[in-house]
């Protein structure tokens, strides 16, 4: 059995779920624009990190396929929900789904994390050192991403949880 | 004296390097010289070069002006709106009276009522709602005094996090800029520096119109015998860019991408100081390793301009002997602001020039007083650039207001202006005052500003001296006094204070915000541990004794500033202690930056994502007094161009006027130079869509659409730039939102600083009236700007970039690109 096309695998399918939530998140807070754009860009981060890891499954005999995403479908879907959350902008309990968007951003990227600590065991393991610099330069954004979701949610959560209404 | 509307920079006084800047005083006087009784000091309050003057007071009326021949930031120049802008105080438009609104109306009232509305309705919401439902939304040109009283108000007697300036739109990149690099706020270098360099670096800094003093310096020394080498980076082909040996036009949003070029050009030919790098900075590999990825062609691709011509930049940056690289909006309100800013800061570190005379970078500021919100606290940082997550920083701030350090807000960063916004947007702000700024032509996406203004939940309370588009959707409107009508300090962008004397009485019944902001405190019944008023002046000289000594120890130690001491000098540099009484002119001249944990003013963000670090990891790489070199990818912008918007919009600022022209449009000889707005189009971008020159034109982006006249200039194809100043107080109907560029712009901001992005907006230009017949008549004079075009003295048509360019705008040639 490929156990390590296998971890692979599922750290791919942890990346472009993460990506995703990013996207999801992106257009859910349209009108919370320190959430929205910084989304935007660490769903990217994602993609790229989902490209790279798919080239090293190659190498491990693994084939991992790219996600499909229909762009047209997504943007149509993306707009109506824009609409949506621009009326929501104004609405109290706006704040607490931004929480909890953030809450399961966090869960998702240390399922990364998790994963990217066990790939950079294999590399040190199978003696591959460049597989081992490629992987702490990825985990290292990884590791960022988690960082930006803690500051996000210590920036955000006084304001939405203390004020009363 | 000149024409100084048509001769913006005046008559040229070159010198060499070395030299002292030859004096030359401009004056401007409405009565003749006799009828002035006295001449009291003040510095220019209308751009962040702080020039010294004296203003001439004649029956209780300010009549005129005089740039002060000793002062160290200006030898007796001032430029248009220093000449000019100060008639504004006279202006019958003045705010006299306080104004309550009743329904839809804003009925006078006197100051009792207006204070009790005022003060009823902050104690409610603060009984209600607690403390974050109060903010305060401050500007870049009260004094600092007036800041700091603001400091003390919201962060030890509300304790709310929500008070920011509106420096936040235009120098926090300078701030965090430099506190990424060397550990706290503070341009490490003096203005004397450029008498010395033989190198200038300018970088989305278009000096000629948003300095025009410190460009008259410039060209002094470009004039001189030994002309030192310009690189200019600026999609616009400005008057600064006409004197460069280089100009790189790149395409606008991609300044990281030609500055990584520019590092990667600098190692790959060895132009770096080794030893340098090595002693005093930390993070050179990791620099290394992100810039080998930007070769020039890569950069060329990204950029749109030749690789020869960012070659030729790098050689010019990487053998000159003294480098001074300057930096302003072209970078702070673009896309990766702090990033790029920050590479700039990589640029002098790796070419050790930093700390000597002749070397430095400069992270410019915009407005006059911008330095003075970011030394009190009242905007970013806690004061005396303390760190809100270092618990000895905010117990010395507790100490000193005699208050528990729990009352101060340190669970987080003080609220970015943005995010105040945004909470104003979602009801948890019920109370924010607004003071002596124009949020509702200023901030970007206007339609939306409006709206989260003109809310029945948020009450809104503005003070101004003059009726703005801001002050029409207020609460309470409280009338200001203005500079030359009060007295207090501020600080220039080479760490200059000056303290401005009151010449003359406010008008009517205007108060100074100082005042305004005492009573407020008095009526709010702020106390401290042991009782006793909070805020207990009772003139602005006590604030700034307090202020000064809690900057003691701090890396803008200013405890041995006195007003006496500023009385007598020409402006005074800080650190002013009492180890160096008379001021310190240059930061870092042993190389040691305030980058060790216990004194840097923040442990710094991730450049991507603005990811905020926290003690324990900062202390594990404790850079102990190196100065930090930070790298980071270019990233594309966020709104790209498409086929339905294919032109990249800048907005910007211009020669005559200043912020949404509250004070320009009351100066008859600026308002007359620039009375209206319009569009700048590339001549390529408008001959493909029909556009001659002065036709009404209506540019369209995403959020909202602006009517205004096309000039057709030379900017890069692609480009179209709009100025940002015009408003609609001064409109036949001031409802119809056709005219600001904010109109256009989108709401975003960068990771690191905050700073909203307004310089990449995706927009579409479409005819709609022939300039013979067109809705309005264009309107722009701009003799001054045109007649440096045609000065061929010193720019000389023959030297032009290594890309083969005439003039060397390089970003000429790489149409259709973008
Ligand atoms: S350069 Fe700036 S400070 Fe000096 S006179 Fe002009 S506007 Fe005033």
């Amino acid at each position: 059995m490929n156990k390590i096309g296998k971890l692979l695998e599922e750290l791919h399918d942890a990346e472009t779920g993460l990506a995703d939530e990013y996207r999801g998140v992106a257009e859910r807070q349209s009108t919370d624009h320190g959430t929205h754009y910084p989304c935007h860009t660490l769903a990217a981060q994602c993609d790229q990190h989902a490209e790279r890891i798919r080239a090293w499954a190659q190498r491990f005999g693994k084939d991992i396929s790219a996600p499909k995403r229909s762009d047209a479908l997504a943007s149509a879907a993306g707009s109506l929900r824009h609409k949506a959350s621009e009326t929501f902008a104004r609405r109290p309990e706006s704040g607490l789904l931004l929480l909890r968007d953030l809450r399961q951003l966090y869960l998702k990227a240390e399922a990364v994390n998790i994963h990217w600590i066990m790939l950079a065991q294999v590399a040190q393991a199978v003696r591959d050192q460049e597989l081992l610099e490629d992987v702490s330069g990825l985990h290292q954004q990884t590791l960022t991403q988690i960082k930006w979701l803690k500051t996000r949610v210590k920036d955000a959560s006084p304001q939405i949880l203390v004020v009363t209404d | 004296m000149a024409d100084r509307i048509a001769d913006v920079w005046g008559e040229r006084t070159p010198f060499a390097a070395g030299e002292r800047w030859p004096q030359r005083v401009d004056q401007f006087l409405t009565v003749p010289a006799e009828r002035v009784e006295r001449w009291v000091p003040s510095a220019c309050v209308l751009c962040s070069n702080g020039c010294g003057m004296d203003v001439a007071v004649a029956d209780g009326r300010i009549v005129g002006v005089r740039g002060r021949a000793a002062d160290r930031v200006n030898h007796g120049r001032l430029g248009p709106k220093g000449l000019f802008g100060w008639q504004a105080n006279n202006s019958r438009e003045r705010l006299t009276q306080p104004l309550v609104r009743v329904g839809a109306e804003l009925r006078p009232t006197d100051w009792e009522t207006a204070m009790e509305v005022i003060v009823a309705r902050s104690k409610e919401v603060l009984a209600e709602h607690g403390p974050l439902a109060t903010a305060f939304y401050t500007s870049g040109q009260l004094f600092a005094e007036e800041y700091y009283a603001q400091t003390l108000i919201a962060r030890g007697g509300i304790g709310t996090p929500h008070l920011d300036g509106n420096t936040r739109l235009c120098t926090a990149t300078a701030e965090w800029a430099l506190v990424e690099s060397f550990g706290s706020d503070g341009n490490p270098g003096s203005y004397t520096d450029i008498d010395l360099c033989d190198t200038l670096f300018l970088v989305g800094h278009n000096a000629a119109e948003t300095q025009t003093v410190l460009w008259s310096r410039m060209l002094d020394r470009l004039r001189g015998p030994d002309r030192p080498r310009v690189v200019v980076i600026d999609p616009r082909q400005t008057p600064t860019a006409r004197e460069a040996d280089v100009h790189l036009a790149i395409r606008p949003g991609t300044n990281v991408a030609v500055l990584n070029a520019i590092l990667g050009e600098l190692i790959t030919h060895d132009w770096i100081d080794r030893a340098f790098v090595d002693a005093h900075t930390t993070g050179f590999p990791e620099l290394a390793q992100v810039v080998a990825d930007y070769p020039p062609q890569r950069a060329a691709e990204v950029c749109a301009v030749p690789a020869e011509a960012i070659r030729e930049a790098a050689r010019i940056i990487g053998t000159g002997s003294r480098l001074v690289s300057t930096v302003l909006q072209g970078v702070y309100q673009s896309h990766q602001a702090t990033a790029a800013a920050v590479q700039v800061n990589n640029v002098n570190l790796l070419r050790g020039m930093i700390g000597r005379p002749g070397c430095t970078v400069f992270q410019m500021n915009g407005q006059p007083t911008a330095e003075n919100t970011r030394e009190t606290g009242a905007n970013g940082a806690l004061p005396g650039f303390r760190n809100w997550q270092n618990d000895v920083h905010v117990r010395e701030l507790a100490d000193a207001w005699n208050i528990d350090a729990s009352r101060i807000p340190h669970w987080a960063p003080p609220t970015h202006a943005m995010e105040i916004f945004r909470h104003c947007e979602d009801g948890s702000i019920r109370f924010l005052w607004v003071t002596g700024t124009n949020p509702a032509v200023s901030l970007p996406e206007l339609h939306r500003i409006r709206a989260i203004y003109g809310q029945d939940r948020l009450f809104l309370v503005v003070s101004d001296a003059f009726p703005t588009e801001t002050t029409a959707l207020a609460d309470v409107v409280l009338p200001a006094a203005m500079w030359g009508e009060k007295t207090g300090c501020y600080t220039n962008a080479d760490r200059t204070v000056h303290l401005s004397e009151q010449a003359v009485d406010p008008p009517g019944q205007a108060r100074s915000d100082f005042e305004i902001l005492l009573e407020y405190a008095r009526r709010m019944e702020f106390t401290d541990n042991d009782g006793q008023p909070l805020v207990n002046w009772t003139c602005p000289e006590e604030a700034w004794r307090d202020f000064t000594e809690l900057t003691r120890g701090r890396p803008c130690d200013q405890s041995a500033l006195t007003y006496d001491k500023l009385r007598d000098s020409s402006g005074v540099q800080w650190p002013c202690t009492e180890q160096a009484p008379g001021g310190t002119e240059r930061l870092y001249t042993n190389h040691d930056f305030f980058t060790a944990p216990d004194i840097c003013e923040d442990y710094g963000h991730d450049l991507v994502t603005g990811a905020q670090n926290e003690a324990d990891e900062y202390r594990a790489h404790d850079p102990d007094g190196r100065a930090v070199i930070k790298a980071a990818h270019y990233l594309p912008p966020h709104e790209p161009v498409d086929d339905e918007y294919p032109l990249r919009l800048t907005t910007g600022r211009k020669v005559y006027h200043w912020h949404t022209r509250t004070k320009t449009a009351r100066a008859p000889q600026l308002q007359a130079a620039a009375p209206d707005a319009w569009a700048e189009l590339h001549p390529d971008d408008a001959a493909q869509l029909g556009i001659a020159d002065g036709d009404l034109v209506r540019v369209r982006s995403r959020r909202g659409a602006i009517e205004v006249p096309a000039v057709l200039r030379g900017h890069r194809p692609g480009v179209v730039f709009v100025p940002f100043h015009y408003g609609y107080f001064d409109q036949a109907d001031p409802d119809r939102h056709n005219r600001a560029a904010n109109e256009l712009t989108r709401t975003e901001w960068d990771p690191v600083s905050k700073q909203p992005i307004y310089k990449v907006t995706a927009v579409r230009v479409q005819k709609i009236a022939d300039a013979a017949v067109g809705g309005r008549p264009v309107v722009i004079t701009e003799p001054g700007l045109s007649a440096t075009r045609d000065d061929g003295t010193a720019g000389g048509t023959a030297r032009g970039t290594a890309g083969g360019t005439a003039r060397g705008t390089a970003g000429g040639t790489a149409r259709g690109a973008s």
